[in-house]
């Protein structure tokens, strides 16, 4: 297995999770939550971004709402449901498993 | 010089030079071939379009330039490569094919969420991909009808490895390890846990068959505990037993009693074991090495039992010692044994030969059964041994009778020694003294032999041998019980019954006078062929001249 699929594997898994928290914050359209993850030292490419977002909103965890641009077509600008709260809760209560679980791997070997 | 193709995305309109529309097209085209879902597909390319006109939007500027290669492969760059679209759920449908394959590349491993004694069934249950409850039944009904599962399992439980790691578990179902699964495995095992306080299986075999597991694991459990203290308590009763029996046997000065093949006999083991080892030097260290190589198995014993039954640990390094004084207690029996055999090593005789008066018919044999010299050391059914301040004596003298070829009878004396050289045997041989007499027809021999205390036991013993022509009779007076053994004789008759009779030397061998309780002999057939041994008035042979 290539290390870099690996780390692909590991990041695809938090993916999710980092976008609904960055739009817990408030909404955003796809350029803006990309910003937001560069700054957080998450490198994606916006090709991911679309199908996870657009699954997203099918699964109501995410909604959008359209907004004209000046420089462009109109921007999906994309926020949280109630749902999608809740989702998100859970999935913190996850990851802090899942830390856990690793912390404590690294510690037997 | 280029041509240009004028393209709508999202709406806006865009010219575009022909190659980069090429490129632009593929791509798109590849980003639609990953998606399987045509609802989701339609709303994504929409999205991903929408997203590629803001960029090429931002590129062109306010002087409405063409679109190029170059710039087809920055939005592509930005946007990402078609393989990096998929998400999740592309992959799990592209993965159908990879999964199967990985499903044959399920490793074995024990079970230990699922086990009830060491996993071993759920482990093959997981392997196999059928529910535990028939390993298990497999397992038992192997040992009722075949008597072989504890041991197999036992084996299994040793040899197969326990899966630890979640990715070990995840191995052992055959699913893909990845963050995914690893994720799931720790859904799965939050829900397992769940389920065990609601005892959900409901079926009634499996209930009984749990139970009955569980309570089986309870037993075998308990036994194992229980056998722990039992044979710990045994080892300590055995060893504290051999104990005492060598403490006892070692205590020189008392009399201890040994059986042996030839009846019980006892010992004052000191006086004894000086005549055998060379030097009571050595006689001491053999004693040394014999309690170190008997004592410390019974010590080991005792040791062993307490450890288990009063469950103490100690440091290896008690075993250590004890092995390595054992070790030492052993190499000094071996050289001793060595040393000793070097001392018995060669063996020889020495003859005497005396004829005996011819001018007789018949002859007697007597032995003197007077005391032996001596102080006893060693007092045995067959043999006894005593001595003095300079001489050993031993009772160990054996008459035969055998035909003499000659017409003439004689006495072969022969003396046998052990040395460590064949000129020492033979001096041991020589000197051993053995006193007889020939009076007329008497024939008086000793019951015991004399040898040198400095020469030790070595062995020393005689043989006499009596060798009579066809015709000669002889009687076998009641006094010469403890010499004769074994005389060939024609009737088989057991030593104890040819004494106080009279046999005569025949071409057969060795044939009774006057038994009349003996089968195939009778006074008349002799009387045919030796008239010369009856007297015709009484009809009792009587020794003529």
């Amino acid at each position: 297995m290539k290390i870099e699929n690996t780390k692909a594997q590991m990041r695809k898994g938090v993916l999710e999770y980092c976008i609904l928290s960055i739009l817990n914050n408030g909404e955003a359209y796809p350029s803006e939550i990309i910003d937001q993850l560069k700054k957080a030292k998450l490198i994606v490419v916006e090709g991911t971004l679309y199908p996870l977002l657009t699954r997203l909103k099918n699964a109501e965890i995410l909604s959008y709402r359209w907004e004209e641009s000046t420089s462009g077509p109109p921007r999906k600008y994309y926020q949280l449901t109630s749902n999608g709260t809740d989702f998100l809760k859970e999935l913190a209560t996850t990851w802090d498993e899942l830390v856990k679980a690793v912390e404590l791997t690294g510690k037997q070997g | 010089m280029n041509q240009t193709v004028t393209v709508n995305i999202s709406g806006i309109v865009f010219h575009i030079e022909v190659d980069a529309y090429d490129t632009l097209k593929n791509y798109l085209n590849k980003i639609k071939g990953y998606f399987n879902n045509s609802e989701e597909r339609e709303e994504i390319m929409m999205d991903i379009e929408a997203r590629i006109a803001e960029l090429f939007t931002n590129m062109m500027g306010e002087k409405n330039q063409v679109i190029t290669s170059v710039n087809v492969e920055s939005v592509i760059e930005t946007m990402g490569k078609p393989e990096d679209y998929i998400t999740e759920e592309d992959e799990e449908s592209q993965n159908q094919t990879e999964e199967t394959k990985f499903r044959k590349d399920k490793k074995f491993f024990r079970d230990p969420d699922q086990r009830i004694l060491g996993g071993v069934a759920s482990g093959i249950g997981a392997y196999l991909g059928i529910d535990v409850i028939w390993t298990r039944l497999f397992f038992v009904l192997a040992f009722l009808i075949w008597g072989f599962g504890p041991l197999a399992y036992i084996i299994l439980w040793i040899i197969i490895p326990e899966a630890k790691t979640a990715s070990d578990k995840l191995k052992m179902k055959g699913e893909a390890v990845n963050v995914d699964n690893i994720g799931k495995t720790f859904e799965a095992e939050a829900k397992k846990v769940n389920e065990k306080l609601k005892s959900v299986n409901t079926s009634k075999i499996g209930q009984f068959l749990e139970t009955f597991f569980n309570g089986l694991g309870q037993v075998l459990k308990a036994i194992f505990k229980v056998l722990g203290n039992v044979i710990g308590f045994a080892f300590i009763a055995i060893g504290v037993f051999l104990a005492i029996g060598f403490i006892a046997g070692l205590s020189g000065s008392d009399m201890i009693l040994a059986i042996t093949s030839e009846g019980i006999f006892s010992i004052e083991s000191s006086d004894f074991f000086n005549l055998i080892f060379v030097s009571e030097d050595q006689f001491h260290l053999a004693v040394f090495g014999i309690i170190l190589l008997i004592g410390i198995p019974i010590i080991a014993i005792i040791y062993g039992g307490v450890k288990m039954l009063f469950k103490i640990k100690t440091h290896y390094s008690v075993a250590l010692s004890l092995t390595i004084f054992w070790i030492v207690g052993a190499a000094i029996c071996t050289l001793v044994g060595i040393k000793m055999g070097a001392e018995l090593s060669s063996d020889e005789k020495v003859v005497e030969s005396v004829g005996i008066p011819n001018n007789y018919n018949s002859y007697n044999l007597v032995t003197n059964n007077d005391d032996i010299p001596g102080e006893g050391i060693l007092d045995g059914q067959f043999s006894s041994i005593s001595l003095d301040d300079e001489y050993i004596y031993q009772n160990d003298v054996r008459v035969n009778i055998y035909k003499s070829k000659l017409d003439s009878g004689y006495i072969k004396i022969i003396k046998y020694a052990h040395g460590e050289s064949k000129k020492a045997a033979k001096f041991k041989a020589k000197s051993i003294e053995y006193n007889y007499h020939i009076d007329d027809s008497t024939i008086n021999l000793n019951h015991y032999i004399t040898t040198i205390k400095s020469h030790k036991i070595r062995g020393q013993h005689i043989r006499v041998q009596l060798y009579l022509p066809v015709g000669k009779s002889i009687y076998l007076s009641p006094s010469s019980y403890e010499v004769i053994y074994d005389i060939d004789n024609v009737t088989d008759t057991w030593d104890k019954e040819m004494i106080g009779k009279k046999w005569v030397m025949l071409d057969k061998g060795l044939t009774c006078v006057d038994c009349t309780d003996i089968e195939g002999t009778t006074s008349d057939k002799l009387k045919i062929r030796f008239p010369e041994l009856y007297n015709t008035e009484n009809e009792e042979p009587t020794i003529k001249k």
